[in-house]
């Protein structure tokens, strides 16, 4: 099979998805209780203005019918009015994209060569002091809330060193960098242990395998083993759970955002769902799938181009 | 079949071992795997070691080179040109390692890395030995591809190791361990996991090697008759140390320890040897009939699918990827007979016992039992059918419930089809244990807690319990050492006279066929080849699938008095 | 099946586990105070003799509120793993054992579900249908179920094609005793382990909804909730938000080396 035919393939694959995901969009909104139509314009609004929110969104159509104005409205860029901003929710996100797109790279950046550094000094010591280290803090590391630990890191840090600003977003470049650190650190030590036990577990399982004895019965370096064979064989699983773990990290970022008053989505979603600001809540929810779509299916085609054997 | 140049003089052997002593540490304390073993490799020989699992040929082999974990402790001396290898600083062992001593393993798949080229991992040795530039490396590494027979050297050098068949990627280790001309060559099991045609090219592929380059080869096996193909001499093993040792004809002709012996013995080819000589009484000599059929198969097509991709429905892919497993396959099977089938992986013999057994649905042709179709069974048809017709497996530990102890997985059937009452149950187990050589001490354990041969007698008392007229055995004993292999065997046929069982045997092994079975059906890709009487098909056999079969199959060759192929 | 041949860290969980079981249970015994009894006069007392873990604004006893709360993060692990556990299972062991419509089913919306990320989706159903502890378990039963069918209908895919489940085939026992009862208790290993990691997931979790205002309401005590209501005061009164982050943290820990003890166990034992 060639790359480009199961990258297609894949792709195919992902149309039942992206139509199984609006319609959960979809659904979300129509499980709330009450006439989604007042909770629209509230409840001092006259009938005429009732009728006409009615009649725009096609709120008094069948469930069918109203599911494809949704489609519709969707692909026109058209996700909805919000009630609390009065803006479009389209304006909303773009406004507030760019934030939490700086402190979701700004973790990656952080967790993936600890990742790489820790699951790789763990396995080349196996049983000596330094892995135990490591996968000991690995445990903890698993086992702490990510908000508790930024509230901690804060009044430590930001409060008692003051090394940190504790919330905002800054206006430069550096001023991200520097109001953004404390967030991010939170957010990685909470995603680099689970990385760092899977990749260390990957490497160890490797270094058993049967063609790394064949290597070194040709008289090969145990350095060049590890790097030319055993590395690049144990990174395809970690690879997968790190797709997963994107989508996690969208889930830390609504909190960490929230703690740290970091004004992005997630902070947005929050104070939209007290807000009872459903069409914000709905656009973001589809907003991150697709997003965490797009990362697994790049991670579907890193595998394709690092592992030959990976069929259909 | 000619033997290769043996070069045994006075000089100094190229590989000496002397009192090699290998220990693990383990949970339960040490464990020895090699416990004083003392034997020499000359130049251009080829030396065979041959014993059974656990007998620790292939630690001794592995410590040749260092190969063993760090929990392993050696003692004793490996001269290798005269300067002991043991203790030796890594960075010396690795200058021996792929460049005077090479190493060819049991199984392909696994110890090639398959995110790599093939071409990429015989040139590492190349490049790292000998420093030689990517280029050059190519070019070598095809001249090696076509030294070790591939054919099409420049594809399969650029292709990775899961596009290859066995053979192939046996060759490519093969070309990867002679890279850089090294002197000595350790193949442990190098066969053991192929067909028996391939398994025969491989082995000529060796000899020539040896021939060519002067290359000695210490090879291990468990098969005495792959060892006797292309070894001059052979050293036989058990427990960790060394039984006997001398030149194949003379081990062979009159060995001169038990062990030994009781090795040759088991070896199938030298039963059905031995059993060609005494007349075989199959049949009731006052009957003018023969017996029944039991079974019979007619025109049988199991067909399996691979799945179609989504584009290849795109672009009308018309073959959908059938697969036909069973190709239009008819044979009959006497009552109280044991029939063979006899085939290489993918002829379809194990499916046809699916088919037999009701696990597959043939999209054409018929299973006739008793003379009546299986395919519309229902409800206590069905159910008898059941009782009637049952199977024992290859794996032995695959084919019992691991959660089970012996007396639930042998109680089951008893209690499912009401064939005991609840009290009588236990007699009943009893009653089967002891039918299968099964001590009743042993009702207890599970799986993990007995050993390969216990396990087979416990799917056989497990099938046994239902009463069945028809047995199929498939391959079940291609998972044991040999001797264990005769004694499931023997029980086998015990268990044909006693309870009259007809049994049929489906093996890719055709001298435990030879030995074992009345009559023999060669299967090939699907379709019948031959059928016959065993003696017949096997020894003069008439098509030329079945002769190349015959011939790849190793012997035993005692002396030069006996025919030889 | 010896305690000294149990690893380490399964004996060592298992301790914490019980630990906080005990302690949660027994709380009203333990602890003479109401953790809801609000006191004036001790506001925002360091920790002390009569206080142990501090006080909060409005003057409950941290240490108390943090026994209480225990009850109810306990529970989270439970109730927030079974129902997900079991309908998972279900559905894994007919979708891999059967295949057909049902697979094709859970397949789709496997691929839908994990296209959410799980908080996210979790967070929008107790959006849309109010917050609270009951909504909660809701919208994790209905998102988590999903993991587990994966993992069981992967680990039936390899089982059910070994040699003893085609004997059982062939003794012709009925599908459904054959799924139940052969293939079920051989693939049910990883599952127990995984669902010792999705405790502390849930846990966390419904910590974080606290945390958020989303969960479980004032003024009963939770963990979460108390971090939230300690976080405006953390700079002079750290203790609010402390104790109840490392009690968190070691009902999490004891959960987490529950399942890295099985998984060692179960390894051994292979």
């Amino acid at each position: 099979m060639q790359r480009y035919q199961v990258i297609l393939q894949r792709l195919l694959h992902l149309l039942p998805v992206l139509f199984g995901i609006s319609l959960v969009s979809f659904l979300l909104v129509q499980l709330i209780p009450g006439d989604p139509v007042r909770l629209l314009v509230g409840p001092r609004a006259t009938e005429e203005v009732v009728a006409a929110v009615r009649e725009r969104y096609g709120l008094d159509q069948p469930l069918l019918q109203q599911y494809l104005t949704y489609l519709g409205n969707l692909f026109q860029g058209d996700l909805g009015q919000s009630i609390v901003y009065r803006k479009p929710v389209g304006e909303l996100i773009m406004e507030r994209l760019p934030r939490t797109l700086f402190l979701a790279i700004y973790v990656i950046c952080i967790t993936i060569p600890s990742t790489i550094f820790l699951a790789i000094t763990a396995a080349r010591h196996q049983g000596r002091k330094i892995d135990h280290i490591i996968t000991t803090s690995a445990v903890f590391g698993i086992t702490i809330p990510v908000f508790w630990l930024g509230i901690m890191m804060a009044r430590l840090f930001g409060v008692e060193f003051g090394w940190f600003p504790v919330s905002g977003y800054g206006n430069t470049f550096f001023g991200h960098l520097h109001h953004l650190f404390l967030p991010a650190l939170s957010t990685a030590i909470w995603m680099v242990p689970v990385l760092v036990r899977n990749l260390r577990s990957a490497i160890l399982e490797q270094m058993e395998a049967d063609y790394v004895v064949a290597g070194r019965s040709k008289g090969l370096p145990e350095q060049y083993l590890f790097y030319y064979h055993i590395l690049k064989n144990s990174i395809m699983p970690t690879l997968n759970l790190f797709g997963v773990m994107v989508a996690v990290l969208f889930g830390g970022t609504v909190i960490v955002e929230k703690v740290y008053a970091v004004p992005g989505l997630g902070d947005l979603m929050i104070s939209s769902i007290f807000g009872r600001d459903y069409f914000v809540v709905q656009a973001i929810t589809l907003f991150f799938a697709v997003v965490t779509i797009t990362v697994t299916l790049a991670v579907d085609i890193i595998s394709t181009i690092i592992d030959p054997r990976v069929k259909l | 079949m000619g033997r290769s140049k043996n070069t045994q003089g006075t000089t100094t052997p190229l590989l000496s071992v002397e009192n090699l002593e290998v220990a693990f540490d383990s949970v339960n304390g040490k464990v020895h795997a090699v416990r004083g073993m003392s034997f020499s490799v000359g130049e251009g020989e080829i030396v065979g070691i041959v014993g059974e699992s656990g007998s620790g040929k292939s630690v001794a082999c592995r410590s040749v080179l260092g190969l063993l974990p760090s929990y392993a402790s050696i003692d004793g001396q490996v001269l290798f040109e005269g300067s002991n290898i043991i203790g030796q600083h890594e960075d010396e062992l690795r200058k021996i390692r792929g460049k005077q001593i090479s190493m060819i393993f049991q199984n392909p798949a696994s110890h090639l890395d398959p995110l790599m080229t093939n071409g990429q991992q015989i040139g590492e040795a190349l490049r790292y030995h000998f420093n030689q530039d990517s280029r050059k490396a190519r070019a070598e590494g095809i001249e090696l591809l076509k030294a070790v027979g591939i054919t099409d050297p420049e594809q399969t050098f650029d292709a990775y190791p899961h596009q290859l068949s066995g053979g192939m990627k046996q060759r490519v280790l093969i070309a990867c361990a002679i890279a850089c001309r090294p002197k000595l060559l350790l193949a442990d099991e190098p066969t053991t996991a192929l067909d028996v045609t391939v398994q025969a090219r491989i082995l000529d592929l060796l000899r020539a090697l040896n021939q060519d380059r002067n290359l000695s080869i210490v090879l291990v096996s468990h098969d005495l008759g792959v060892i006797a193909e292309i070894c001059q001499r052979v050293v036989v093993v058990h427990n960790g140390l060394i039984v006997e040792q001398g030149k194949i004809e003379d081990i062979v002709s009159t060995p001169k320890h038990p062990y030994t012996q009781m090795l040759i013995d088991s070896q199938p080819a030298v039963k059905a040897r031995k059993s060609c000589e005494k007349p075989k009484i199959e049949l009731d000599p006052e009957l003018s009939e023969q017996p029944p059929n039991l079974l019979s198969v007619e025109n049988l097509r199991v067909n399996s699918r691979t799945s179609r991709g989504f584009l290849d429905f795109l672009r009308h892919r018309k073959t959908s990827g059938l697969v036909r497993a069973v190709d239009g396959v008819s044979f009959k099977v006497r009552q109280g007979e044991i029939f063979g089938i006899v085939g290489e992986s993918g002829s379809g013999k194990s499916t046809v016992a699916l088919a037999i057994t009701k696990l597959v649905s043939p999209s054409e042709g018929q299973v006739l039992f008793h003379n009546k179709s299986i395919m519309e069974l229902r409800g206590d048809e069905l159910t008898n059918y059941r009782r009637s017709v049952q199977m024992v497996f290859q794996n032995p530990y695959d084919s019992l419930n691991p959660r089970f102890t012996v007396a639930q997985t042998i109680g089951e059937p008893l209690l499912k089809y009401s064939l005991a009452t609840k009290t009588k149950c236990a007699d009943r187990i009893d009653e089967l244990m002891e039918l299968v050589d099964l001590s009743i001490d042993l009702r207890h354990r599970r799986p993990r807690q007995l050993s390969g041969g216990q396990c087979q007698r416990v799917g056989i008392a497990r099938a046994l319990a239902m009463k069945p007229e028809f047995l199929i055995a498939d391959e079940v004993t291609s998972a044991l050492d040999v001797s264990i292999q005769a004694q499931i065997l023997a029980l086998l046929e015990r268990l044909r006279d006693k309870i009259n069982l007809t049994i049929l045997y489906i093996s890719h092994d055709l001298a435990v066929v030879q030995m074992f079975c009345q009559r023999v059906a060669v299967f090939r890709a699907g379709r019948l080849v031959e059928i016959g009487p065993v003696d017949e098909v096997l020894t003069r056999p008439k098509e030329k699938y079945t002769q190349t079969l015959v011939n790849s199959a190793p012997q035993l060759h005692f002396s030069a008095s006996l025919p030889a192929h | 099946m010896s305690l000294r041949n149990l690893p380490t860290t399964l004996i060592v969980g298992a301790g914490i586990f019980l630990m906080w079981l005990v302690v949660a249970l027994c709380s009203p015994l333990l602890m003479g105070t109401d953790p809801n009894a609000l006191n004036f006069e001790a506001l925002l007392q360091r920790p002390n003799i009569n206080h142990l873990f501090g006080t909060d604004h409005l003057g409950r006893d941290i240490l108390t509120r943090v026994i209480y709360a225990g009850r109810i993060d306990i529970w989270m692990g439970f109730a927030g793993v079974l129902p997900a556990l079991i309908i998972g299972t279900l559905f894994g062991l007919m979708a891999g054992y059967f295949g057909g419509v049902v697979e094709a089913v859970l397949m789709r919306v496997t691929d839908v579900t994990v296209a959410f990320p799980f908080f996210v989706l979790v967070l929008a159903i107790v959006a849309v249908l109010g917050p609270g502890l009951t909504n909660f378990f809701i919208a994790i039963a209905a998102v988590g179920w999903v993991s587990y069918a994966r993992l069981i209908r992967a680990e039936v895919l390899v089982v059910k094609n070994a040699e003893y489940v085609l004997a059982a085939k062939i003794l012709g026992y009925h599908p459904l005793f054959i799924a139940f009862r052969h293939v079920l208790p051989n693939v049910l290993a990883p599952i127990i382990v995984y669902a010792m990691t999705d405790a502390v997931l849930v846990i966390l979790f419904g910590a974080s909804l606290g945390f958020l205002g989303l969960g479980v309401q004032p003024p009963t005590a939770e963990w979460g909730v108390m971090i939230a209501n300690g976080q405006p005061y953390v700079t002079e009164a750290w203790w609010i938000c402390l104790f109840p982050g490392l009690a968190t943290v070691t009902l999490g820990l004891g959960f987490s080396l529950i399942g890295d003890g099985l998984a060692k166990h179960l390894r051994i034992k292979n």
